[in-house]
């Protein structure tokens, strides 16, 4: 007779001065093994089913990492394999065209574009400072033309449409066309009459003179090319609360006051968003020298090495302007989520 | 005595003229009060100003329009500023001629299309995922995507060309086209963005409403939500229309045949025709007879994205104030 190890058990747990009946002991124990069964197989089918069907929340996290899989693909491919093939691209040197083999060089192209070519740092100094003086003349205009076209004015949708035209000439080579023609001095020549006439110039002199007509050019092509961050802000103007005006009108509260006390704080997290849309579009627009150079490099294969550590340090000066923006205004931003 | 009566009798029946007419009466009550001068001056003042700057704004179209009818002549002429004598359309024809415009113009707005269309796709699904799901890694991701508009094309431009060469897509529109649809491309990251603060704004209960009755995640996104998404994908479709039409790095990076070549990008070419030009023949009055033709192909460059922005400007505006750009 088999000795079942579950038996021995069983004998064990009995008490002992019981009369022991093998019979029904078996058969009892059939009955236990039987239902035991069914429990087992319960158990089971449970845990296939439920292997089967996700809960409701991690069918949640898959279908959120659906909608997101064509840019998580787009982010291997587009994005992080270039980068990280830039970053080696710039620290080699290419040996063979044909498959693009390279060899590890060190810094040597980096130590290239800033010590032997005396033509890279120029250019950058030149594209850093224009970003750093543009940046902010961009933005307290077109916030102030969107102050403007946001009051309650006559032809408001004339002029609206118009601001924003200018960003149908792109950053591209319509732009640098009529820059190359001198359109932005001549555009000035007229404008300026209402500003500052011709006869408050010549009582200042040639010297001022020649300042102010640098500066009015200037702030002519930070026009044109400010036509987004002008409809950001008129998007963030027209999401302040009107009962916050009201209130302070109660108050008694100046116009003068409203533009610190209100608008601008709440303008903050827009202001912010448009200080660093800035600083990235004005390092990849086509007036930048240093762009000029990439696209001069790109025509021969010789220089693709060389063209990789160049926007590698583009990258690394943009990247540093950018966190430097965000760490001073970070204090300043207003959020209203932590309200 | 007779004349201060008069004058008093002259008083009171003004006043009785006033108060019969209460419009009247506010309009002097306005009068007196100084600071509607002061309100009027001030509005009259910020007219200006903004009559100054639609000036500023729209100069560069004027002068293209003016340049591009002028005859040679006239171009050398400074006496004609700003009505041409005669409306020179030779400009035109010459323009078309070497920008080869009409097929140019086609495999342009080939490539603005599918690129734009791409966008529109890929990236109102992907804020769609990033607005509405929770998942591990979101904020993560979701900084990655600010990443990728802060980093420059032109650090990743190198091995991009690497990558497109060994995929056989240089000198093809695929190298253009394709990342669009994976939420990449010329500022991608940026419609993402957008996308993603409007959904944030949107209520919710509607697609609860739809899950309800049984709708599942995608259908609930294209049959639910892009339809009420209307401001958020006007403002995205014709911010990627004017960039890619626009767009000369990257095209002037993956297409180097002339043949194949965007219309921005033939532009600089009639750069090089102008200087053939003064090379062949130096006679200074030919080489400035170009700028009237050089406007006019940068003109019609323009032109198209002009008449569509023309055409959805109201709306455009409207969508901006309704898309909860900013939250």
């Amino acid at each position: 007779m088999k000795q079942n190890p579950k038996e021995q058990k069983y004998e064990k747990q009995l008490p002992v001065k019981m009369p022991v009946n093998q019979e029904t002991i078996n058969q009892r124990l059939m009955e236990q093994e039987a239902t035991n069964q069914i429990f087992v197989e319960r158990r089971l089918a449970n845990q296939n089913y439920a292997k089967k069907r996700l809960t409701m929340e991690q069918k949640h996290v898959l279908e959120g990492y659906m909608f997101i899989l064509p840019w998580i693909i787009g982010l291997l491919c587009f994005f992080i394999f270039p980068f990280f093939q830039s970053v080696q691209l710039s620290f080699s040197k290419i040996t063979k065209v044909a498959g693009f083999e390279m060899d590890w060089i060190g810094i040597h192209n980096y130590a290239k574009a800033f010590v032997w070519d005396i033509r890279f740092v120029p250019k950058l100094i030149n594209a850093i400072q224009n970003t750093i003086i543009n940046m902010p003349l961009t933005l307290v205009f077109s916030l102030f033309i969107a102050m403007l076209v946001n009051r309650d004015i006559k032809f408001r949708g004339f002029f609206r449409g118009t601001f924003f035209l200018p960003v149908l000439l792109g950053a591209g080579f319509v732009l640098k066309q009529l820059l190359g023609m001198g359109v932005e001095a001549q555009a000035m020549e007229v404008a300026r009459g209402i500003v500052m006439p011709d006869e408050v110039l010549i009582y200042l002199g040639s010297n001022v003179t020649k300042y102010v007509n640098g500066f009015m050019s200037r702030i002519t092509v930070v026009f044109w090319q400010s036509g987004v961050q002008l409809i950001i802000f008129l998007a963030g103007l027209q999401s302040i609360p009107g009962t916050l005006y009201e209130a302070s009108k109660c108050d008694g509260a100046t116009v003068w006051e409203n533009l610190w006390k209100i608008t601008l704080p709440m303008m903050s997290p827009v202001i912010l968003l448009n200080a660093i849309y800035t600083l990235v579009d004005s390092f990849t627009a086509s007036t930048n020298s240093v762009i000029e150079y990439i696209l001069e490099l790109k025509q021969d294969v010789v220089n693709y090495e060389y063209a990789a550590a160049i926007g590698m340090i583009y990258f690394v000066f943009i990247f540093l302007l950018v966190v430097i923006v965000y760490a001073l205004s970070k204090r300043s931003v207003y959020n209203s989520a932590e309200k | 005595m007779e004349l201060n009566l008069e004058f008093i009798v002259l008083k009171n029946k003004f006043k009785r003229w006033e108060e019969s007419n209460p419009k009247l009466k506010f309009l002097f009550a306005k009068l007196q009060n100084l600071s509607f001068w002061g309100k009027s001056l001030f509005r009259l003042a910020s007219y200006l100003l903004l009559i100054d700057l639609a000036f500023i704004f729209l100069f560069p179209f004027f002068y293209m329009v003016i340049t591009s009818l002028k005859s040679p002549i006239d171009v050398m002429d400074i006496t004609v500023k700003w009505i041409p004598r005669s409306f020179h359309i030779h400009n035109y024809m010459r323009a078309v001629k070497s920008l080869n415009y009409f097929p140019a113009l086609a495999r342009t707005s080939f490539v603005t299309i599918f690129a734009t269309i791409g966008h529109i796709i890929s990236c109102s699904m992907v804020a769609y995922g990033f607005a509405r799901y929770k998942f591990p890694l979101r904020d993560t991701l979701f900084s990655m995507v600010l990443l990728t508009i802060i980093i420059p094309i032109q650090t990743l431009i190198i091995s991009l060309i690497i990558i497109y060469s060994k995929l056989g897509w240089l000198n093809t529109y695929m190298s253009l086209i394709i990342p669009t649809f994976f939420g990449f491309g010329l500022r991608g990251g940026l419609f993402i963005f957008i996308f993603r603060q409007f959904f944030i704004g949107l209520p919710k209960e509607l697609e609860e409403a739809a899950r309800i009755d049984g709708c599942n995640a995608f259908r609930t996104y294209w049959t639910i939500v892009l339809p009420v998404a209307g401001s958020a994908l006007l403002v995205c479709t014709i911010l990627s229309i004017v960039w890619h039409w626009n767009d000369y790095f990257e095209p002037a990076m993956y297409i180097t045949r002339p043949v194949l070549q965007l219309l921005p990008s033939k532009l600089p070419a009639l750069y090089t025709f102008m200087k053939k030009s003064i090379e062949e023949d130096s006679m200074v009055s030919e080489v400035i007879s170009l700028e009237g033709t050089v406007m006019a192909a940068t003109f019609l460059v323009i032109l198209p994205i002009l008449i569509i922005y023309l055409f959805l400007q109201k709306k455009f505006m409207e969508s901006i104030e309704r898309s909860g750009l900013v939250g």
